[in-house]
């Protein structure tokens, strides 16, 4: 099944570009439901792009905390501007990510899951135990002067989301793509065609883990403040994976699609049902369960199944053929 | 017109509507972020019931106009508190902010309220990090006392009663609570002629602390700290009651008061110290000139329990007093103008329920705090007896014997 | 060293209680070969259980205990024969998905039902404890060491001795094999799976007079149990007693003589983790890891 969907180029770039203009004039409310539906765009298709590879994580807040964490801090000691302070950001999740495909081999499925999960909290910790280096559990500030103004971040965001998707999607037309399909089905067959496991997996590693440190700086600076705990927080974690799977995983709108749908989602419990956060984290499990059990492929599996369901033609041609001397319509209309 | 295009039109005209609207002219409104659930429900919850009831009294109408309460829920979440500082702060654009009050929270609204910086009002966070980042602003009003103000009330009373010379072992956890307070007690206790002879850090959420007793035990104290929060607070209280370790003085923070506290540890809550800005039972005068918002705090009280039919605490009536302030000086600015309810503000100088209201500057460059003094008591028998200051004193410390 | 003995007995209790932590843990994995990403919740649940038995009823946890832990058995069971079954043969990522939703969802049922408040149950005799030769032994966590040895014995047993013991080592060692012979497979999943989530809710049970109760305490258990699991072997319930020990060992040593060690203890279950994936993913006694 083609990976390259209904995201024609020409719908893809109208809808960067009315975002983009929404940014200028919409309401900052508006704007930072769109802001964070932009860095979970960028967490989620950085996921995305690992389960492509057979590669599961479940500690995907490592990358965002240690994106987070070199954003800030580079920014505060070297003085930088929002720009150069994203480049570390983005280099630390891509070491991060080599450093991964380096520790864990060739271990795969429930191995890689655990150790993901081992990365995210050992970090954490290690945030904690370093305040000269963190600022450890008191927490650190941007500095406020080198803060940009909202409506550069807005769009900053924005444009994070777009070049994610645009790198998937570009991804997805390469060999790249096809040889990690190869590896997620069948690693040991895929080497028999003669693709380097080793390599895939680095090169995947490396690209999903700086994309997801990229949107964690971004989000810091947003943000403005940093903890240890706020960083490397499971509920990342979580969001990173229930958004590809509510959207349709494996494909490229998926994490778009399931984006959109979880901040809707969140914030809709949060506004209703104000009172309780539990809810909006019961949904989530919900989601996730139902998801997995009726409709392992995401809202975006079920419009395409509508979509072949009505592109079926409706006649009386038979479908099967009929061994009997007399087939009534109603029994042909099978 | 083609499907993809009217939903890319969609996009673009749902991103410009605006959803909170602006203000009518005639009500003034004031956001409260709170943490209403999550971890520190239960800071955010007597945070709201304080401000409902200070609008209350004032009816609702302050300066001749209707007053709205934007209460939000931040979830104790830092993601969630960014989205509604920045919805209240941009959107709504008030001009004056209530809450949040957990220090993590607060620390993670800092940043989004500089956007625009309305008036606000701080009721919680002992951080100095808090004092550190906005102290100097003038629009930042803290109404609740910062972490050394903990440590002084405790060092001096701790002195007055057992003198000079003692050894002092302190446990820590490794969180932003834990961190901030460590260096006051170093220093205040250390004024104190005392001696600190271990200081020893726990993980938050560990569950077993032993390691860390066992170390303590070995360089006998006879002053325990225990610089914690809720989960460790418990743990910690449970495994020194357990380990019957004879330390005779155990010295809490704020949270040998709370009754989620002295409900989950049972008997091993006998003998700790703690401080706090109110204890049930004080007595104060009612204020002449506004014996409808500041009554007697017996009254006070009452009403409360009626109106809430719950017990109040230290961040019920705190939130309350700050909320009053507020409510007031915007009465008297007679406008819904910051810098003049900011100076209005600035000049309040009365008798609350809470104590006396009037914001000066701290040695640690916060340019105007409220609230300051701070009550310690010890638990005996089940009850909380004042110890300190000696004018409101119902008992005297008693050590731990076992 | 005058810190050696406590630290020995510490370590001994602790690794008691961490072995009843997992051992449910490795017994639904090696059985079903599915990771209960959920186990975690069981925990929880098992320790609200006894905290409102003798909160309400004035129960006291130890008798609780049986009852709750039929309790868990029939809950597990339910939970198979509705959820996981279905995803048995699917890829690992469905299962790993599936069960860490359903652990969202328990967490947050216990949110919204009990509220994030911290509790204890305090049952009188977890309050003592004796002491000789300067080496304190609390009562409360020597009686979780008996419970967790009496309970990990009892499963050795039911799995040497009785036949769908037998049968669920049958199935773990060969699977075709095992079904050859008749039996019933989706049954002795059922049960195995039902047993761990017992034997979880059991650990809840310890933990509520051990520590303090909230709806988010699984989770890192949860994760200490995958490094203990890891260490000992995915798969070999013996490996898993033999990781929670060390496990205890290691994070009460450092507790103990590294300084600020307890701020490090926490972190020596990943560190652990780490290395044994880097060095031997196979762990001490488990089966060979395919790439």
């Amino acid at each position: 099944m083609p990976l390259r969907d209904i995201t024609t180029p020409a719908f893809f770039l109208g809808a960067a570009a009315a975002l983009l203009v929404s940014v200028t004039l919409a309401s900052p409310q508006v704007n930072d439901w769109v802001f964070r539906c932009c860095t979970l765009i960028m967490l989620a298709t950085s996921w995305n792009l690992m389960a492509n590879a057979g590669l599961i994580s479940l500690g995907h807040s490592a990358f965002w905390g240690v994106g987070s964490y070199a954003a800030v801090l580079t920014a505060n000691g070297l003085g930088l501007s929002l720009w150069l302070a994203l480049l570390p950001a983005f280099a630390v999740g891509v070491l991060l990510g080599a450093f991964l495909a380096f520790a864990t081999g060739r271990l795969r499925g429930i191995f890689f899951a655990i150790s993901t999960l081992a990365l995210s909290e050992g970090l954490r910790i290690t945030a904690f135990m370093l305040p000269e280096v963190t600022s450890g559990a008191v927490g650190v500030f941007l500095k406020q002067e080198l803060r940009p103004s909202q409506q550069v971040l807005y769009s900053l965001g924005v444009l994070g989301a777009i070049g994610s998707v645009a790198l998937a999607w570009w991804l997805s037309r390469t060999r790249f793509h096809y040889a990690c399909r190869a590896m997620r089905n069948n690693e040991a067959a895929a080497q028999m065609l003669g693709i380097n496991p080793m390599r895939y997996r680095l090169g995947v590693l490396m690209v999903s883990g700086g994309m997801a440190s990229l949107a964690g700086g971004i989000n810091a600076w947003y943000g403005g403040y940093l903890d240890p705990g706020m960083a490397f927080t499971l509920h990342f974690t979580i969001l990173s994976q229930i958004a590809p799977i509510l959207g349709g995983i494996h494909t490229l709108v998926g994490p778009v699609i399931g984006s959109i749908g979880i901040i809707f989602l969140s914030e809709g419990t949060r506004i209703a049902f104000g009172a309780n956060e539990g809810y909006s984290q019961l949904i989530f499990g919900v989601v996730l369960v139902i998801g997995i059990l009726f409709m392992p492929h995401g809202i975006y599996g079920v419009y395409r199944r509508l979509r072949q369901r009505a592109a079926r033609p409706r006649n009386h041609a038979p479908t099967h053929i009929h061994q009997a001397a007399e087939g009534t319509p109603k029994e042909m209309r099978s | 017109m083609h499907p993809r295009l009217t939903v890319a039109a969609a996009v673009a005209a749902l991103a410009c509507s605006a959803t909170t609207g602006a203000a009518a002219q005639d009500t003034i409104r004031v956001g409260v972020p709170m943490e209403l659930s999550g971890k520190f429900v239960s800071y955010g919850a007597p945070g709201k019931r304080g401000t409902e009831m200070a609008a209350e009294a004032f009816n609702y109408k302050v300066a001749g106009k209707k007053l709205e309460l934007l209460f939000r829920d931040v979830q104790s979440d830092a993601q969630t508190t960014v989205s509604v500082i920045n919805e209240l702060v941009s959107q709504a654009k008030v001009n004056y902010m209530i809450g949040p009050i957990g220090s993590p929270i607060v620390a993670a609204a800092i940043p989004a309220w500089q956007q625009g910086k309305p008036i606000w009002l701080v009721p919680g966070s002992s951080s100095t990090k808090l004092e550190e980042v906005a102290g100097a602003e003038p629009m930042f009003f803290h109404t609740y006392p910062y972490a050394y103000h903990y440590h002084t009330s405790e060092a001096a009373a701790l002195k007055h009663y057992l003198g000079p010379g003692k050894r002092v072992a302190v446990i820590y956890s490794d969180d932003s609570y834990g961190r901030t307070h460590l260096p006051y007690v170093q220093k205040y206790y250390k004024e104190a002629g005392y001696n600190i002879v271990a200081e020893e850090l726990v993980r938050t959420n560990a569950s077993d602390l032993n390691p860390v007793l066992t170390k303590i035990r070995v360089s006998r104290p006879d002053i325990l700290i225990g610089l914690v929060q809720t989960t460790d607070a418990i743990t910690l209280a449970k495994q020194i009651h357990t380990r019957r370790l004879d330390v005779p003085y155990l010295v809490g923070t704020a949270y040998t008061q709370l009754d989620e506290w002295r409900n989950a540890v049972g008997e091993a809550q006998e003998g700790w110290l703690g401080v706090t800005t109110y204890l049930p039972g004080a007595q104060r005068a009612a204020n002449p000139d506004y014996p409808h918002i500041f009554p007697s705090l017996t009254e006070w009280e009452e009403k409360f329990r009626k109106r809430f039919n719950a017990e109040p605490d230290f961040l019920d009536i705190g939130t309350y007093a700050t909320a009053a302030m507020l409510f007031l000086a915007i009465d008297r600015a007679g406008v819904d103008d910051r810098e003049k309810v900011a100076a209005e503000l600035r000049k309040i100088d009365l008798q609350t329920v809470f104590g006396r209201g009037n914001f000066k500057p701290t040695e640690g460059g916060t340019k105007q705090q409220a609230f300051t003094d701070m009550v310690v008591f010890q638990n005996q028998g089940g009850k909380n007896v004042v110890l300190y200051p000696l004018a409101d004193a119902t008992g005297k410390l008693q050590p731990l014997k076992r | 060293m005058e810190l050696a003995p406590q630290m020995l007995v510490d370590a001994i209790l602790l690794g008691g209680v961490y072995t009843l932590m997992v051992i449910g843990l490795a017994l639904s994995f090696g059985i079903t070969r599915v990771i209960n990403f959920a186990h975690g919740e069981a925990i929880m649940f098992g320790a609200y259980g006894a905290f409102w038995l003798l909160t309400v009823w004035g129960i006291d946890p130890l008798l609780s205990l049986p009852l709750l832990l039929a309790g868990g058995f029939v809950a597990g069971f339910l939970v198979y024969e509705t959820a996981v079954k279905r995803v048995l043969h699917a890829p690992h990522i469905n299962q790993i998905l599936l069960t860490f939703g359903l652990g969202l969802i328990f967490q947050n049922v216990a949110l919204i039902l009990w509220t994030g408040d911290e509790r204890s149950a305090n049952p009188n005799w977890a309050f003592d404890a004796f002491e000789f030769n300067m080496v304190v032994v609390p009562y409360g966590r020597l009686i979780g060491f008996l419970v967790a040895v009496m309970l990990v014995a009892a499963l050795f047993a039911w799995l040497r001795w009785t036949e769908l013991g037998r049968a669920s080592r049958a199935l773990a060692e060969h699977n075709e094999a095992a079904q050859l012979v008749g039996i019933n497979v989706s049954l002795t999943y059922g049960i195995a799976f039902g047993i761990s989530v017992a034997l979880g809710v059991a650990m809840g049970v310890l933990v509520s007079f051990l520590g303090a109760i909230n709806p988010f305490m699984g989770f890192h258990m949860l994760v200490k149990g995958f490094a203990i699991l890891i260490l000992g072997g995915l798969g070999n319930i013996m490996g898993a007693v033999f990781g929670a020990f060390i496990l205890a060992f290691v994070e009460t040593s450092v507790g103990y003589y590294v300084p600020n060690g307890i701020g490090w203890a926490e972190g020596m279950a990943f560190a652990i983790l780490f290395a044994i994936l880097v060095l031997r993913p196979r762990g001490l006694l488990g089966q060979e890891v395919e790439g």
